[in-house]
């Protein structure tokens, strides 16, 4: 135990001493941010104000009625151009030759019948902002549904009151009655535990694999296994490295917390205005959720870092782990993927069946917790499955690490693996 | 046996294709400073593995300090060197080996104690806190052999400890194995420098081709080897050749290093006969003495070429 302990111990210090411990502390927390926080902020902010054209050929009051209204928005600069029909042809020829010489950002045209058909027709090189073609398509609508309704004689004071702009708001009702948080905010902290752990788990495992590598290319190794059983070499780099994971979890929850309690005099002395700091409404994090992600983060560091002590033993060259660890990173890179189907549709299925799949269960389920209501039972249930499975593949994998670090030359394939795991 | 620190008896081990090791058997009693001498490619390291428990013998057994746990159960008396040397780059030198010692078992405080009595002994004092890949490489194979024995064991194997020193480094490292053979600690090492294994052993295994060629303390071996052995040393080169000719019917091989040379006699032969013809000759001698045979040429006769052809001739007549 003394020696295990020597092993851990060494693993622990000489990376919590190391340069890399201290960036990746600093920088997570502000690498997570900036995932997070960025794409909203750039479909937000992006963009600047269109200047484009309607040509119509439908009357001036609909085209009116569209302009006012994307005016309203402030990202259209309108032009109205009005055609006959027989002209339309022509003007909007002369519109897009606008558009390619950059005058123009695009044109909307509207006919006859885009009162009764519903049919216009934008063209521009900003197609592809969707927030932008939403508010277009939002105003051509509303224009067109007023016409309609004037043309049957609707009183227009009733047609103003029909198109009452609707505000849904929208709460997350949980265990403990309704919750404060709103739907965005549970659908950020699914997110960002689910990254989390994406993230902390791959860095994590990739960082016992190095160390396997580094022991094995240097060649340290041969001495080590004189003195230690392989499985206690194995298991007290992983204790170790897992070790440091905790720690750094432990200062960002610490920080973390610390900021939130303290967020109103920070943002201030940052001159932050006071409305925004009481619109800053951090998720809360319940003591559950806090639980479920270390327990999580535990047993999938154990099955992954395990794997990855797998590909270390089985490789001579770090470039050629690259890509020998692709298959595990493939079984994380899934469990990702299929967290964001979870976080839509956290009782579905599909998210169920995979938050009891021991790889892809540590990345689901805690994702599932932060977005709804999880049994107590299921809960249970998949971590003792992860658990069960993590002892097993802990144990395969010491089998082949066992052989495989004193192995060097050609990388063995699968079959040579398998085999080494079963030789006694 | 109860004063032999390691009794190997019968092992064998064969890797995919070819067989490295075959039937070895040898024992190294308590206190020898043990030789494990053969060419390139003999299996001294595989043997050294299978000794540490490191490689799993496919036939026989290893019996360390009379039992046979192996090597890692013993590890805390053991001391060892392995061919492909290593180190972490990245830890200071001083963590790096009280991490060693402490894999071995040696508690904390007083592996630091040690680390730094080694690094004061070596010249190294003041680079224990500095980062391996800093050292030059001799630094770091000094480095190494601290690690190696921090722990004081009881028995030190050091497989081909010589190869790559640079002379001063092979001196200090010569000097601290006599000085711990004199303490009493039983020390085991792989080579094919012959030189240094007959100034620093009293016991030899010869290994070639994964098999025993001959092994026991250096006098018996060189008393068996038999034999009418002679050294000349000559002033003259252009002489030499005449005289190593003139003498040729009484010579059953040399090893002839042009200005001196060293003679095994036929069978029956006396020298006094050789010195007579070479006498005739006029050639001026520098040396002429009756020796007893070196581990060299006891090596080359018995693992040398002849001695694969014979072994061939042999096999064909069989």
């Amino acid at each position: 135990m003394h020696k295990v302990w020597a092993v851990i111990r060494r693993e622990f210090i000489e990376r919590v001493r190391s340069k890399w411990f201290l960036v990746a502390t600093v920088l997570g927390p502000v690498f997570m941010i900036t995932v997070a926080v960025l794409p909203s902020l750039l479909a937000t902010r992006g963009g600047k104000v269109s200047n484009i054209a309607i040509a119509t050929s439908a009357g001036g009051s609909l085209a009116d009625r569209i302009r006012t209204s994307l005016s309203r928005s402030s990202r259209f600069n309108v032009e109205l151009v009005t055609a006959a029909e027989d002209q339309m042809l022509g003007v909007t020829d002369s519109l897009a030759s606008l558009v390619r010489s950059e005058a123009l950002d695009g044109y909307l045209a509207l006919t006859g019948a885009t009162i009764d058909a519903g049919t216009a027709e934008y063209r521009g090189r900003n197609v592809s902002s969707l927030r932008d073609m939403a508010i277009l398509e939002a105003a051509v609508r509303q224009g067109v549904v007023v016409e309609r309704l004037n043309r049957r004689g609707v009183d227009p004071s009733v047609v103003q009151e029909a198109q009452a702009r609707i505000n849904l708001r929208t709460q997350r009702i949980s265990k403990k009655g309704p919750g404060g948080e709103s739907g965005e905010a549970t659908f950020f902290l699914g997110y960002g535990v689910g990254l989390v752990l994406y993230m902390t788990i791959l860095l994590y495992g990739i960082n016992v694999m190095r160390s396997v590598i580094e022991e094995k290319q240097t060649r340290i190794i041969e001495v080590l296994v004189s003195s230690l059983r392989p499985f206690q070499l194995m298991m007290g780099k992983v204790v170790g490295v897992g070790a440091v994971g905790l720690f750094q979890f432990g200062i960002w929850t610490a920080v973390g917390y610390l900021f939130m309690h303290n967020r109103v005099a920070i943002l201030t002395r940052f001159h932050v205005p006071a409305d925004a700091i009481s619109a800053f409404q951090p998720p809360a994090i319940s003591g559950e959720l806090l639980g479920v992600t270390i327990a999580y983060f535990l047993l999938g560091y154990l099955l992954y870092s395990a794997l990855f002590a797998v590909v270390g033993a089985s490789v001579n060259t770090e470039s050629e782990a690259q890509q020998a660890q692709q298959p595990v990173m493939m079984l994380l890179v899934f469990s990702l993927i299929f967290s964001f189907s979870a976080m839509t549709d956290p009782t579905g299925s599909l998210a169920r069946t995979l938050s009891l799949v021991p790889f892809s269960a540590p990345i689901i389920m805690p994702v599932r917790v932060a977005t709804s209501d999880v049994l107590r039972s299921q809960i249970a249930l998949s971590l003792g499955i992860t658990l069960a499975s993590s002892v097993l593949v802990v144990w395969g994998a010491a089998r082949v690490y066992r052989i495989g670090i004193l192995m060097y030359g050609k990388r063995p394939s699968i079959k040579e693996l398998i085999r080494w795991a079963r030789q006694s | 046996m109860s004063d032999s620190v390691l009794e190997v008896r019968g092992i064998s081990k064969r890797f995919a294709g070819h067989v490295a090791v075959t039937d070895l058997s040898l024992r190294v009693p308590k206190g020898a400073v043990y030789g494990l001498l053969g060419p390139n490619g003999a299996g001294k390291t595989t043997s050294i593995r299978m000794i540490m428990n490191i490689t799993i013998p496919d036939e026989g057994t290893v019996r360390l300090f009379g039992d046979d746990l192996g090597g890692r159960h013993h590890s805390a008396r053991i001391g060892y060197l392995p061919e492909e040397r290593g180190l972490y780059k990245k830890m200071k030198v001083r963590d790096m080996l009280v991490f060693l010692a402490e894999a071995k078992g040696v508690a904390r405080s007083r592996a630091a104690r040690k680390a730094d009595e080694w690094l004061a002994r070596l010249g190294l004092a003041e680079w224990g806190l500095r980062k391996v890949e800093e050292l030059s490489k001799g630094m770091q194979q000094k480095v190494q052999f601290i690690g190696t024995m921090l722990h004081e064991p009881e028995l030190l194997i050091l497989d081909e400890p010589f190869a790559g020193l640079d002379p001063i480094n092979a001196q200090v490292l010569k000097d601290i194995i006599v000085q711990l053979a004199r303490a009493g600690t039983t020390i085991i090492f792989s080579t094919h420098q012959m030189e240094v294994a007959e100034k620093i052993c009293d016991h030899v295994c010869i290994i070639a081709r994964g098999r025993k060629v001959l092994d026991g303390g250096l006098a018996e071996v060189k008393r068996e080897h038999g034999g009418t052995h002679v050294a000349v040393a000559f002033e003259d080169a252009a002489l030499a050749g005449q005289a190593m000719r003139a003498i040729s019917d009484l010579v059953a091989s040399a090893d002839d290093s042009g200005m001196s040379a060293e003679l095994r006699l036929v069978e029956g032969a006396d020298p006094q006969e050789v010195l007579k013809r070479l006498m005739q000759l006029q050639v001026r001698l520098r040396r002429f003495e009756r020796i007893e045979p070196s581990l060299h040429r006891i090596f080359l006769d018995k693992a040398g070429p002849g001695a694969i052809d014979a072994e061939r001739q042999e096999v064909a007549h069989a």
